[in-house]
């Protein structure tokens, strides 16, 4: 088996290009789609203020995830507002701020509220400062910490009971493209069963002292690994690359993808299986994953599905779980037990698909 | 030692590809497996080498059954497949390395053996080449290399001579021949090209639509033909009138037209000679040679088929 192993890895070597490529390919369109729905909305801001008041405020309103503050001097604010280039502009006074637009929108609203917020928050640090004599910064930093670490916390449910639907502009293009993608990575490697079996080299691996399982564990093992290495990649370069927040569970991620990648695995062999050459093959996959990923929420969130047949057929499908089981960990933040479903349903599909999977491509004769 | 198979048969739904096979190698002999594509030897070989059961019948190693314990046969096996059975982006080295691996050899052992193959089949200067490099011959060579790795004391190449240059065939022919001498390798040869199986074995079976249809040593099968004469024509044009007069005559047994070349099978006893320019002349048909030959294999197959072996 190790053998196997060796072979396949010197391979690899020999040829990471389809590997290099579905992975860039997947960074890509992953980041084009993350990052344009991720655009902020620009407000340009001048202020009456000193220079270290000024970037005191504009420090705090930065941390907005809606809105991009851009400092200019008064004249280039009016005349981005007037012309209609920007929704609304703010001027930053010391216990107050002026909105300045040109009319009303749906964002001025919403721009008001929060720097509305922001000086609010300024003015409370402010005063507790003031009645404790403790230094502002000092002060500054227990709030953040209090805010960060609430005593109670609040949950909001509706009355059906359905936990709040939350969609992550970010991360839902980066695992839904990685589980569409590792797909064709996983399944064109679990083909050379098939075409090693055609070229007659799996006859002579059969003639020697090889057991079959170790000849399909050693194949499969491969096919996982770089699988699996391929979606943990995407991750990092996202998590450590782009700076991608994984609400502190990268490693939980990382964990996660072993079920997706096995059912994978289990479902390439299938269709291998199922093929009768590398055309037919070729034909199906793409097929196969794209509709996949499509039913599965891949391309976009399934909480936006409303079609009963659609929400029906994606239970039958991997990548549902996969995202499920992603998305649960890291946007809805759900524990280990939570995630215990998804996670069985891979590991029952991956074992059913393995086994009639091997059953056929043993029957096939090639 | 000896490998035998016992009224092999194997059926494909309702064909049966291989009928009633019964064959043996004794140790140290080349024996040849004789037959037009299509004839059932790959899958009768294949059966022999315990990769696919039988419908029916036995392959036995010292008179036991190896059918279900095939492991014992597959130690002192090698197979050289019809397909080049390689890993086209490793080297030759590479690929050796990997399939002595896989028969459990390894270290100085596995280096040694590498290095002895590589040897053996003309490759150490090209050791480091990826295999898709390499010339049709050069992958056969490799493809009959990593068959010898284990040392087999049998070895079954089937048709390991296909598709490639004369100078490449001469080679391997000559390989084989090698390692049958030197080393008391029993070989199974199978192939459609009647000169190898002449130069090469010592003993042949001739197979057709699936079952052997003669066996014996060269000369054996030759002597099928001792009441026959091969008569080869070469004639300017070949005309039809005078194909088909031919096929009408009670004595000419078997007619093939390659190019300007018609070969017949006539009795000895009967000079054909008369019969032949009588026939030309009625169809304005020139002979620029004829000619009487000693019978060849493809001529005891022609008989025995109605057929050529490459048809």
């Amino acid at each position: 088996m190790m053998s196997i192993l060796a072979a396949k890895i010197r391979l690899f070597i020999r040829k990471p290009w389809m590997f290099v490529i579905t992975s860039i390919i997947c960074i890509f369109i992953a980041f084009i789609i993350g990052t344009a729905n991720q655009d902020k909305i620009k407000v340009p801001v001048y202020s009456s203020l000193s220079k270290h008041e000024t970037n005191e405020l504009l420090h705090s309103l930065q941390h907005s995830d809606l809105f991009a503050f851009q400092l200019m001097n008064q004249e280039k604010v009016r005349t981005l507002v007037s012309e209609g280039k920007v929704e609304a502009g703010v001027k930053l006074k010391k216990d107050d701020f002026d909105l300045i637009v040109s009319s009303q929108t749906a964002n001025t609203s919403l721009i008001r509220q929060y720097v509305q917020k922001v000086y609010r928050e300024k003015k409370q640090t402010e005063k507790i400062a003031e009645h404790s004599n403790a230094p502002l910064e000092e002060v500054a930093k227990v709030v953040n910490n209090a805010t960060a670490n609430p005593v109670f916390t609040l949950e909001k449910k509706s009355f059906r009971g359905k936990k709040a639907i939350i969609i992550d502009s970010q991360l839902q293009p980066i695992f839904g493209f990685s589980l569409f993608f590792v797909i064709y990575t996983i399944a064109f490697n679990v083909f050379q069963i098939l075409k090693e079996k055609r070229e007659g080299i799996w006859d002579r691996m059969i003639l020697s002292p090889l057991k079959k399982w170790e000849m399909y564990i050693g194949n499969l093992i491969y096919s996982f690994v770089v699988g699996y290495i391929q979606v943990a990649l995407i991750f990092t370069v996202f998590h450590f690359g782009m700076d991608i927040d994984f609400h502190g569970r990268f490693a939980e991620m990382l964990l996660l993808l072993v079920p997706y990648v096995f059912a994978i695995v289990a479902l390439s062999i299938f269709i291998v299986g199922l093929v009768k050459n590398e055309q037919q093959f070729n034909a199906i996959i793409p097929l196969i994953s794209v509709s996949m990923a499509m039913i599965g929420g891949a391309y976009w969130p399934l909480e936006i599905v409303s079609s009963k047949v659609l929400l029906t057929l994606s239970k039958f499908v991997p990548v549902t779980y996969g995202m499920e089981m992603l998305k649960g960990a890291a946007i809805y933040g759900n524990s280990l037990n939570d995630l215990l479903y998804p996670i069985s349903i891979l590991f029952f599909m991956g074992v059913v698909l393995m086994g009639i999977g091997i059953n056929l491509v043993e029957r096939r004769n090639v | 030692m000896m490998l035998e198979a016992v009224e092999l048969t194997k059926q494909f739904k309702q064909t049966k590809v291989v009928n009633g096979v019964n064959l043996y190698l004794e140790k140290g002999e080349i024996v040849g497996l004789l037959g037009p594509n299509g004839a059932g030897k790959s899958t009768t070989i294949s059966m022999i080498s315990t990769l696919i059961p039988p419908t029916s019948g036995d392959v036995r190693l010292n008179n036991k059954s190896v059918i279900k314990e095939p492991s014992k046969l597959r130690k002192v096996l090698g197979v050289v497949p019809q397909e080049i059975a390689l890993y086209s982006d490793l080297s030759a080295k590479e690929n050796l390395q990997f399939f002595g691996r896989i028969h459990r050899l390894s270290g100085a052992r596995l280096q040694k053996k590498v290095d002895e193959i590589l040897e053996q089949i003309g490759l150490t200067d090209r050791q480091n080449d990826l295999v898709k490099h390499f010339s049709g011959g050069m992958k056969r060579r490799l493809n009959i290399g990593v068959a010898l790795l284990h040392e087999p004391e049998f070895i079954i190449m089937d048709e390991p001579t296909v598709g490639i240059d004369p100078q490449s065939r001469n080679y391997i022919l000559e390989t084989v021949k090698r390692l049958n001498e030197e080393k008391q390798m029993t070989v199974l040869y199978t192939s459609h090209y009647m000169e190898e199986v002449e130069f090469l074995c010592d003993r042949i079976y001739i197979m057709d639509k699936g079952s052997i249809i003669a066996s014996g040593t060269k000369e054996e099968i030759k002597n099928i033909l001792s009441s026959e004469n091969t008569v080869e024509m070469k004639v300017e044009k070949v005309q039809e009138p005078f194909i088909d007069a031919l096929r009408l005559q009670p004595v000419v047994n078997h007619v093939t037209v390659q190019d300007r070349v018609i070969t017949i099978l006539a009795p000895k006893e009967i000079n054909v000679f008369r019969l032949l320019f009588k026939l030309a002349e009625e169809t304005n048909t020139v002979f620029t040679s004829v000619e009487i030959k000693t019978p060849t294999l493809e001529d005891v197959f022609l008989h025995l088929t109605g057929r050529a072996l490459r048809d």
